[in-house]
């Protein structure tokens, strides 16, 4: 009941994609396509709103039991009913605001860094059809304060307790079943829950701008490392950085050679270098992060003798 | 006295102070403060609460020195948007310089309301230290103090009614800050630390509610235990509000009858609120205390629709439900068959980031509120697909509503059976609910909406948008229009200079305005500022900061905050706070 299941919709899908290769590149794959597989499948909900009659078929079961008397199903936003595959996922470095109406598909910082049509995200009112971008877009969860839902609120719902392992805490699965035995099954199991977002606070030396990050829309160190990159990244500072590969990977936050290192204080106070625990114990430790200077970064300590950047753990493999 | 106002001197300074201890609002009160110096003196000087919407709006010490008599102040900071994070850390709303002023100027004063402001520990002492008659401590979503700021004013109001904790940031450094309350202490009758993230000493808190025979409200944080929660219940029967942190079902033999009895001995109970983690088998155990329940506010991540439902049919006294949105449309018909008295509903998304199976709560579920709960007045809803023909019916059924807060979660989501934009379900939520105060609008909405807003809401107080409209035309509507419009928020709207500059004078008439990621720029800030000195008009330049004047007019302001101030611009902001 990992992380696995609670995609299990957009990661059967995916999963059947890639086959059941066991190769680290393939899994590596797979782990992008299902992280990414949501983001396609919540944009995609209106396109699938769109096609329902035709792809009530391959819901998979999703609706089956919402069926009312004469009214259609809710949106079925979580059926990723295409099969994915890395061409269909939007690039991370490529998050700048499309022309698209779901303005959803802006990330955090790039609201943020906008310099120029801050919405650009009109549609034309005389078209019916909604949102049916040329790309996929990236969802709603990465835009800075939507749902307008205060996030203190989520950050204690399901919140955690100290028995709990840190597999079954955050990237814990939710109880998704559309049949009720299941979720009796569930209950003599340890207590899980899905903690919808956990914002800590981000500094990034030199920047005077203090940011919040939401760990729990990150499902690995990359992602983070990327939407940091994302946030800090300013159009005057790119000179001083290493010149990017494939984008905006300029800092190179998880990268050895980069100038920046990624840090956290944990529970206890300590400042650590992040990416030596598994995602999801770094979760439950982490209360503050810290972009510092590599000249700052020699002292820290480190959980464990590993090269941080050798975090690259197949999506639910370290789980 | 001038010969026309002769009249006031027919009756003594008393009479009048008697009088006007019977206007309701400070609106009133401050119409009565115009009409002649004698009433303008009498007015202040016996004015005993103080609610300033603004902490920018005006200068601390004025506020003080103005109404000497205060008791009960209220104080907001932040602007709302500050909760979704829209606004950077640091941005201000620092409580320090109020408290000082306070301290200073009231020492008589006996209740502190604060909501979205930086208090710190400092505040929290001097507050404590100042205020000998110090009863009621309110902070809600503030942030910027620790266990240790909430230590001193234990040890130090002696007369401490009510310490009121809601959804702050709290730094935990102080574990055992409720030792702090001495054992004289007895006058406790609200006690909300539900946002308390550390473990707490349950024997103490035992200790404490014990000699605290007036507690009434009693909310408690996630990390109580159940036995514990028992053994507190046992002490305190005579609650009216309950919160149960988080309930965890651990399935220790003979839990349930204990939890069971324990409830049943809470006879006034009425608010009942926290997170219900011990799933369904535990439930059984609050039925005997339903029938009292007013408000009920429940979070649950593990209870199904019929479950829960069994629970809302036995609140037929509710007035106010809480829940999240698992309690899907079949629950909320449950509610609208049951809760007859039902007012308020909120209904909260327990997966705003679509990471799960979606829940099946649609337009159907409102619908079936608005149609069985006639007294339905306040409305928070979250959900993925809404229409216009729902939105017209429940407007129909609910003409009384005065909070209408719809939030489609996926942006632009139209019509999900016509595909049109929602313009004329909103457009009837307007036109039919004349006393409707607050609205929050969501989905694809174009400027029709924005028309009719301004035509007809002409009781509307607060307004927020998002990701909708089609022109400046938009803005234009609701500035020009909205008679009562005191606050506006616009996040992501194709909104910019003509509407503002058009309508500068609405701005000073309403306490503020943001708009983020909308298409404003620097140069009608510029005039704007120009034009109406007693606006604040603040840019927030997320690059660094760096002097205003060297940027050219045409560049884009991604965030803007207005707000009407006799204060001048502020001197806290921070670098990247730049007023124009």
């Amino acid at each position: 009941m990992l992380e696995g299941n609670r995609r299990r919709y957009c990661g059967g899908v995916a999963s059947l994609a890639s086959g059941s290769s066991a190769s680290k590149a393939t899994a590596a794959e797979r782990d992008l396509s299902v992280e990414d597989g949501v983001a396609a499948g919540v944009a995609d909900g209106e396109e699938v709103e769109n096609d329902r009659d035709d792809e009530e078929g391959l819901e998979l079961g999703l609706t089956l039991g919402a069926a009312r008397k004469s009214s259609p199903p809710p949106v079925p936003w979580g059926s990723c009913l295409r099969i994915l595959t890395a061409k269909d996922l939007p690039s991370l470095a490529s998050l700048a605001p499309p022309r698209s109406p779901s303005a959803s598909s802006v990330s955090s910082s790039s609201v943020t860094n906008l310099s120029s049509g801050g919405t650009g995200m009109k549609r034309a009112a005389e078209s019916a059809s909604p949102h049916v971008g040329g790309s996929p877009q990236p969802p709603s969860q990465m835009v800075v304060g939507w749902p307008p839902i205060r996030t203190f609120r989520m950050n204690n719902f399901f919140n955690q307790s100290k028995d709990n392992t840190p597999e079954t805490t955050t990237v814990a699965s939710k109880k998704i079943s559309a049949s009720k035995d299941q979720s009796q099954k569930d209950q003599g199991s340890r207590r899980m829950g899905m903690r919808s977002s956990m914002f800590v606070k981000v500094k990034m030396d030199g920047d005077p701008i203090g940011r919040k990050v939401d760990l729990a829309v990150h499902h690995s160190y990359e992602a983070l490392a990327v939407s940091l990159e994302l946030m800090f990244q300013k159009p005057m500072m790119t000179t001083n950085l290493p010149a990017a590969l494939d984008g905006a990977k300029a800092l190179k936050l998880m990268d050895i050679s980069s100038e920046f290192a990624l840090t956290y204080e944990d529970k206890d106070g300590d400042w650590m270098l992040v990416g030596d625990v598994p995602w999801g114990m770094f979760v439950e430790t982490a209360k503050r992060l810290r972009i510092m200077k590599i000249s700052d970064a020699t002292g820290l300590s480190r959980s464990t003798g590993r090269n941080p950047s050798c975090v690259l753990k197949p999506y639910g493999g370290s789980m | 006295m001038d010969r026309a106002f002769s009249w006031v001197a027919a009756f003594p300074d008393e009479v009048w102070e008697h009088t006007f201890s019977f206007l309701p609002t400070d609106a009133d009160r401050n119409a009565v403060a115009l009409v002649c110096r004698s009433w303008h003196r009498i007015e202040r000087l016996s004015r005993r609460k103080i609610f300033v919407g603004n902490c920018y709006a005006v200068e601390p010490a004025a506020a003080v020195r103005r109404f000497p008599e205060v008791r009960a102040a209220t104080i907001k900071g932040k602007p709302h948007f500050a909760d979704f994070n829209l606004t950077i850390t640091d941005w201000g709303g620092g409580a320090g310089r109020w408290i000082q002023s306070m301290a200073k100027g009231w020492p008589l004063l006996e209740e502190l309301r604060l909501k979205r402001m930086v208090v710190s520990d400092d505040c929290l002492e001097i507050a404590a230290r100042s205020f000998k008659n110090f009863r009621v401590l309110s902070l809600a979503s503030c942030e910027g103090f620790s266990t240790a700021g909430l230590a001193s004013v234990a040890a130090n109001c002696r007369n401490l009614k009510a310490l009121d904790l809601h959804e702050n940031e709290v730094e935990e450094n102080c574990i055992n800050w409720i030792s702090h309350f001495p054992e004289s202490f007895t006058s406790l009758v609200t006690l909300n630390i539900a946002c308390l993230d550390g473990e707490m000493n349950v024997s103490i808190l035992e200790r404490l509610i014990s000699r605290c025979p007036n507690l009434k409200t009693l909310r408690l944080n996630h990390v109580t235990p159940l036995e514990k929660l028992v053994g507190l219940l046992h002490r305190a029967p005579q609650l009216v509000d309950l919160g149960i942190g988080m309930l965890i079902g651990e399935g220790h033999p003979g839990l349930f009858s204990k939890l069971e009895s324990a409830f049943a001995h809470l006879k006034h109970l009425k608010n009942l609120s926290g997170i219900w983690e011990a799933g369904p088998l535990y439930l059984p155990a609050i039925y005997s205390i339903c029938e009292g329940l007013t408000a009920l506010h429940l979070c649950d991540s593990s209870i199904q629709t019929p479950e829960l439902s069994k629970v809302v049919s036995r609140c037929k006294n509710l007035q106010q439900l809480w829940a999240m949105d698992l309690i899907e449309d079949d629950g909320l018909i449950a509610v609208a068959s049951s809760c007859k008295l039902l007012r308020e509903l909120r209904i909260f998304p327990s997966d705003p980031h679509g990471l799960a199976q979606p829940v099946y709560l649609t337009q159907y579920g409102l619908l079936a509120v608005s149609s069985g709960c006639v007294m339905l007045e306040s409305v928070l809803y979250f959900c993925r697909q809404m229409t216009n023909s729902a939105l017209l019916a429940i407007a129909n059924n609910c003409p009384n509503l005065t909070c209408f807060r719809l939030c489609i979660i996926e942006p632009y989501t139209p019509d999900y059976i016509t595909q049109e934009p929602l313009d004329a379900g909103f457009g009837a939520i307007v036109e039919l609910c004349k006393d409707l105060r607050r609205l929050s609008i969501s989905g694809l909405l174009t400027d029709r909406v924005f028309k009719t807003i301004g035509a007809s809401a002409n009781r509307l107080e607060m307004l927020s948008v998002a990701f909708a409209g089609d022109t400046d035309a938009g803005l234009h509507y609701i500035l020009s229009g909205c008679k009562k419009l005191r606050k506006l928020e616009i996040r992501d709207c194709p909104f910019g200079d003509k509407a503002l500059l058009d309508n500068a004078d609405k701005l000073e008439a309403m306490r503020s305005l943001w708009m983020s990621s909308c298409s404003v720029t620097l140069g009608a800030c510029r005039l704007l500022a120009k034009k109406m000195p007693r606006l604040n008009v603040e840019v927030i330049d997320e690059n660094g900061g760096g002097s205003l004047e060297s940027w050219p007019d045409d560049c884009h302001v991604e965030k803007l905050y207005i707000y009407r101030t006799i204060a001048g611009p502020r001197t806290d902001a921070p670098p990247f706070v730049l007023t124009v």
